[in-house]
């Protein structure tokens, strides 16, 4: 039974239930570095979901699909943008705003256009094509975990080494962080602390539109209501859990998967699921606790020292 | 000095309720220091962040080298050459101190690459040609006030600033390093050929170190002189309109209980750094004990621990002969300690609650204004309201408007009639007219003086020595956490107090050794 | 000193006034663009929410969980904590009665409800108490943590009822019907509306006189307003965020315990359609006041039932109105930031006036 669970389909099935999150939690960590917390990740990632199954419905082409859904997510993120930034709203109530649209405009547009009610499938859905590496298909363990994956999934750890690069490796990740630390410090030093959130915010809503893609065109090809089920929330956790860090959210991401994927796998041997299923969540409260605890015994030991 | 470098012609900027420029002038020239002075509110700061670009004129033009020019952001006046080094400093406490030296304009590699080498290099370069010796490497945040501000002074110059805006640069200073920063003011004016204009309300600073001062009084510019030709009664004049003449307060003397003392205390501040070193004194009814010293000194941790707002670490803490050891803010007040804060919008009041709501803070629960200590009396709530808005000269046309919407010294009242209202033994005030006119810091002493008068204990925290010396019958000098002199008042000078504020005083008696420098 | 309302409020709801008639305006044009006529649309919709007795009768049952979460919200953010873990605390609450509704069944009725009603109360209460202690004790951002407690509670209560609570007859993602005593009696025939509306009625009552006529509530909006004056002015504000978010937590349990005893009479694994995230846009749209708090349900209540009316006679979606109302939500995050623009290019144009006035 245990050879059941743990074997190396279970690392492919941990990359693959990673993914969406990777991608998520990278926009997430984008935003939270310029100093805003969109808790709409979880609507932006439903809307891309269903635009990305409309997308490849009605063009024929996966590729339309994720272009739409990258789209969608690009216009959500300008909407939270002007009003958290320009209009000085309340950073989450604008995500709650933004998840509860998400909700009723999927469900609402599944209805109208498609007329089904609850999940829609179809044929004419093109999923996003698989890769496999010619290399390493005769290699047996190598074979199994990193082939047959879509294209995505490399995308998307290519763009935890970029994200970690663009923010502590150029200028403009220096900007970034500036404008989340203390605004006022990087305007009066020549850069728009604005242009550096919005364009935060518009790579958060871009990236979640493409996690969002990546559930309805990756492996299953077919949008259901509340398909993001809770997925922009655990990229939250993730980028906590990280820090904020691209290398690190994108090891707590795996982690989360992993654990997402065995749920699944004990489930089918009878043992409840919901508990493996408590682990991101539970995990980032425990995080947030011994982080701030460190935080503040690390605090108190080092003034000890300077006053030595 | 020369050629109109800058020109600001009838330049309004209007905020939504206030006109806080009202058609200023203002002529810089080539190779000068020009100071200008104000009260707080006066507009100096706006005027400047208009120079700077922060802030776009409502009304009116510049001229820089004589043609008229927009300044829309902070980017175009650096690339004219202006930098400004805030009274709020803008560095980033997590970053070092090259990446915020160069922050905007970075050294690249293949143009996309931060390149940290070289920008550590150019800071050190940097460092080395103004003299301003700073570590590279070192994280913002850890830095004293005195080497930030050289960071930024460093930054602009790095910018290839050639006109420096510095806003009230020396605030937090001490005099030491006031004088450190006038040297090189100097150095930049005099052998760099730069520019400085610098913001100030301290009138001896504008004698010592510029060229011209120009003095501006509620949004309104009230001329340039030269400096040579002013003095400082001329410019205090100028700065408040009127010649100030402080009616001479009228004290009783009363005998003197003893009614709060305290002990040996350490206290950290918010960094968890030993911010009081074992800080002894008493107070006695009756009288007004002033504790002078440059802020930062360990003032604002010392009213925090008295009124139960800062734990303390050692030490004791006895309020009419009770023991009153870390207890909380609610615990003090019942032992009869009310305090004015010297930071009212953060501690003072809520200023998204009515002036009628500010005012019951503190006896929300008491008879008659909760029955049962329930149900809020409305009708005794406003009588109260209506008898300390008389009472205290708060200028509103009712109490149920929002305290934000308040002049500085209104608000300032209005914490004061709650706090005097309560007819507490003690009486803690700190700043007690920091930014507010004239009138009302007339009408404030005089309320603190009836009420020492009346034979309250009031221990008065103020970082202007005026102040102290005005209101005091005993003075104490504060520095670096620890009482380092006590006086009666008019036994000591201004001149020499400051010796003692500075922990100068300690060379005198050779125990300077035990402090570093 | 007479007036009831203040201009700042009295400018709010001319806003708000505003908000929502913008957002009805933009679904007519859905409407419009899904090929349906608004008027025929609205009108099936308030004729759903209020046509007859049984209608306004459904709009009052949808009413009873909007208000009590949307009590929960306000009571917390006024205090300045905020707990958007209500759904979370309304799950656990709902559970809380169904298992003593199915466990103490030889209870009398009037005592058997009150146990389960206590017990919902404080199960949410209690599960409410674990992120404000966090908060006051550790600083760590209760926002985040209530987020998080929400999915492990609901994903608990689905073990609950899939494994030790499974009914005999085989999972059924429910429990057993509890026992009748506990079942609270319906009002009009077909309808859900039951007697929690008095209970309802009741604790809002008693809400919004806790919070608007009582020292407690002054403190309580003193410390959410600037916690470190109330802390000066002898206000625990600590304790105060903590027992806000209790009785915060306390009402999303109630919340929770009128469906299980009044509508499902039995815990159902997903038993709330997100209440407490639509009670907590209800308390954001008017501020945090109590009253608001009332008629806002109402009105949200009112397009729940109504577009199910709506979607009946002209098969327009009933997800419509989630539409609308994020839209309402999203124009009065922005209110304040609206106004202030329109406020600088009023000044703006104002002042351009009187230049070209001068020139001229």
């Amino acid at each position: 039974m245990l050879k059941q669970i743990l074997n190396l389909t279970l690392i492919q099935h941990t990359i693959r239930t990673a993914t969406p999150l990777i991608l998520a939690a990278l926009g997430g960590l984008l935003t939270e570095h310029a100093g805003m917390l969109n808790i709409g990740m979880e609507g932006i990632i439903l809307l891309g979901s269903f635009f990305g199954v409309l997308g490849s419905y009605f063009f024929g082409s996966s590729l339309a699909g994720v272009l739409l859904a990258g789209l969608v997510g690009l216009i959500v993120g300008l909407i939270f943008a002007i009003f958290v930034i320009d209009l000085k709203s309340d950073e989450f109530i604008v995500g709650i705003a933004i998840n509860i649209f998400a909700g009723g405009l999927t469900v609402f547009l599944l209805r109208s256009i498609f007329g089904v009610k609850g999940a829609f499938s179809s044929p004419n859905i093109i999923p996003l094509p698989r890769l496999n590496l010619p290399g390493i298909s005769s290699i047996p363990f190598l074979d199994i975990i990193f082939n047959n994956h879509t294209v995505f999934i490399y995308i998307s750890w290519i763009f935890v080494i970029m994200t970690y690069i663009y923010l502590y490796k150029t200028p403009y990740g220096i900007w970034l962080r500036a404008a989340g630390e203390y605004p006022e410090a990087l305007e009066t030093a020549g850069v728009s602390f604005r242009r550096m959130k919005y364009i935060a915010s518009i790579a958060c809503g871009i990236l979640c539109g493409f996690a969002g893609s990546h559930l309805s065109l990756g492996y299953l090809t077919l949008f259901t209501e509340n398909m993001s089920a809770n997925r922009g929330f655990i990229a939250l956790a993730a980028i906590i859990f990280g820090r904020a860090n691209p290398i690190k959210t994108f090891g707590a991401a795996l982690m989360f998967g992993f654990f997402d994927a065995l749920g699944i796998r004990l489930q089918v041997v009878g043992v409840p699921s919901q508990f493996t299923q408590m682990i991101p969540y539970v995990a980032t409260i425990v995080a947030l606790f011994i982080l701030t605890r460190r935080q503040l015994t690390k605090r108190k030991r080092d003034s000890e020292k300077q006053f030595k | 000095m020369g050629d109109k470098l800058i020109q600001v012609r009838n330049v309004s900027k209007r905020f939504p309720g206030v006109l806080a420029n009202d058609r200023v002038n203002l002529d810089i020239e080539r190779g000068e220091i020009h100071a200008i002075i104000g009260e707080n509110g006066a507009g100096k700061s706006t005027l400047m962040n208009i120079i700077y670009g922060l802030y776009e004129p409502t009304e009116g033009e510049i001229l820089f080298e004589g043609k008229p020019i927009e300044i829309k952001s902070p980017l175009d006046a650096i690339n004219l050459g202006i930098g400004m080094v805030h009274q709020h400093f803008m560095l980033l406490p997590s970053f070092t101190v090259a990446e915020n030296i160069v922050l905007g304009t970075e050294p690249r590699r293949n143009r996309i690459f931060m390149d940290f080498k070289e920008a550590v290099l150019e800071t050190q370069q940097l460092s080395e040609t103004y003299g301003l010796r700073v570590d590279p490497y070192r994280k913002v945040g850890s830095l004293s006030v005195g080497i930030q501000q050289r960071i930024e002074i460093l930054k602009v110059l790095y910018k290839g600033a050639d006109i420096l805006i510095l806003d009230e640069p020396t605030a937090v200073l001490t005099p030491q390093e006031t004088e450190d920063l006038f040297g090189v003011i100097r150095n930049l004016v005099e052998d760099l050929g730069k520019t400085v204009i610098i913001i100030t309300h301290k009138l001896q600073e504008v004698l010592a170190i510029s060229h011209r001062v120009s003095v501006m009084r509620q949004g309104k510019m009230v001329g340039t002189l030269n400096t040579k030709d002013a003095d400082e009664r001329v410019l205090a004049e100028m700065m408040v309109g009127r010649e100030v003449l402080f009616e001479e307060l009228h004290k009783v003397e009363l005998p003197k209980e003893e009614v709060l003392s305290v002990d040996g205390i350490r206290a950290r501040d918010n960094r968890h750094l030993m911010a009081l070193d074992g800080v002894s004194f008493n107070l006695r009814a009756g009288e007004i004990l002033g504790i002078a010293g440059v802020e930062g000194n360990g003032q604002t941790e010392l009213v925090e621990v008295l009124t139960g707002l800062r734990k303390m670490e050692e030490g004791t803490l006895t309020i009419k002969g009770v023991d009153a050891f870390n207890r909380t803010p609610r615990e003090i007040r019942k032992l009869g300690i009310a305090h004015i804060p010297e930071d009212r919008l953060a501690t003072g009041l809520s200023r998204e609650a009515t002036i009628w709501e500010n005012l019951l803070m503190g006896v929300q629960h008491m008879e008659p204004y909760a029955i049962w200590g329930i149900h809020m009396n409305k009708g005794k709530i406003r009588e109260r309201t209506a008898r300390l808005i008389e009472e205290f000269d708060i200028r509103t046309p009712t109490g149920d408007i929002l305290a934000g919407s308040l002049s500085g010294g209104n608000m300032q009242k209005m914490i004061i009639a709650r706090e005097f209202s309560f007819n507490t033994p003690i009486l803690i005030v700190a700043q007690p007219t920091r930014g507010i006119d004239v009138g009302a810091i007339e009408f404030v002493h005089k309320q603190i003086v009836e009420k020492r008068n009346a034979g309250t204990a009031i221990l008065l925290v103020s970082a202007d020595l005026d102040e102290i010396f005005r209101l005091s019958d005993r003075i104490l000098t504060l520095y670096e956490g620890r009482i380092t002199g006590e006086f009666l008042s008019g036994e000591i000078s201004k001149r020499e107090i400051g010796l003692y504020m500075t922990g100068k005083h300690m060379d005198s008696i050779e125990r300077g050794g035990a402090y570093e420098q | 000193m007479n007036s009831r309302f203040s201009s700042e409020d009295l400018e709010y709801i001319v806003s708000l006034t505003l908000s929502i008639a913008v957002s009805l305006i933009m679904g007519a044009l859905i409407m419009i663009a899904n090929g349906r006529s608004p008027m025929v649309g609205y009108g099936a919709l308030i004729r759903g929410a209020f046509g007859g007795k049984y209608s306004i009768a459904n709009t009052l049952a949808k009413t009873v969980p909007l208000a009590l979460t949307g009590l929960a919200t306000a009571i917390s953010f006024r205090s300045g904590i905020f707990n958007i873990g209500g759904e979370g605390q309304l799950y656990l609450g709902a559970f809380a009665a169904a298992y003593v509704g199915i466990t103490f069944t030889a209870l009398p009725k009037g005592l058997g409800m009150l146990l389960a009603i206590l017990a919902g109360a404080l199960v949410g209460g209690l599960y409410a108490y674990v992120p404000g202690f966090l908060k006051v004790k550790y600083k760590i951002d209760e926002v985040i943590t209530t987020i998080m407690l929400n999915t492990v509670a609901v994903l608990f209560t689905s073990y609950l009822v899939n494994y030790p609570f499974a009914p005999a007859a085989g999972k059924l993602n429910a429990t057993e019907i509890i026992s009748e005593q506990f079942h609270l009696s319906r009002l009009i025939r077909l309808s859900t509306l039951n007697t929690s509306i008095f209970f309802m009625g009741f604790i809002a009552l008693f809400m919004y006189y806790l919070m608007e006529k009582t020292s407690a509530g002054y403190d309580f909006k003193l410390v959410g307003q600037n916690s470190l004056f109330a802390r000066f002015g002898g206000i625990d504000d600590r304790k105060q965020m903590l027992i806000a978010m209790v009785i915060s937590g306390s009402l999303c349990g109630l919340a929770g315990v009128f469906e299980v005893l009044g509508v499902h009479y039995r815990f159902l694994q997903h038993i709330s359609p997100g209440y407490a995230w639509d009670g907590m846009l209800v308390a954001l749209i008017v501020k945090n006041n109590p009253i608001g708090v009332m008629i806002m349900s109402i009105f949200f209540g009112a397009l729940k039932t109504g577009s199910i009316a709506m979607e009946n006679a002209t098969s327009i979606p009933s997800e419509l109105v989630l539409v609308i109302q994020s839209i309402i939500i999203l124009f009065i995050a922005g209110e304040r930031g609206f106004k202030d623009k329109f406020k600088e290019w009023n000044l703006r144009r104002r002042v351009g006036q009187k230049a070209g006035e001068r020139n001229a």
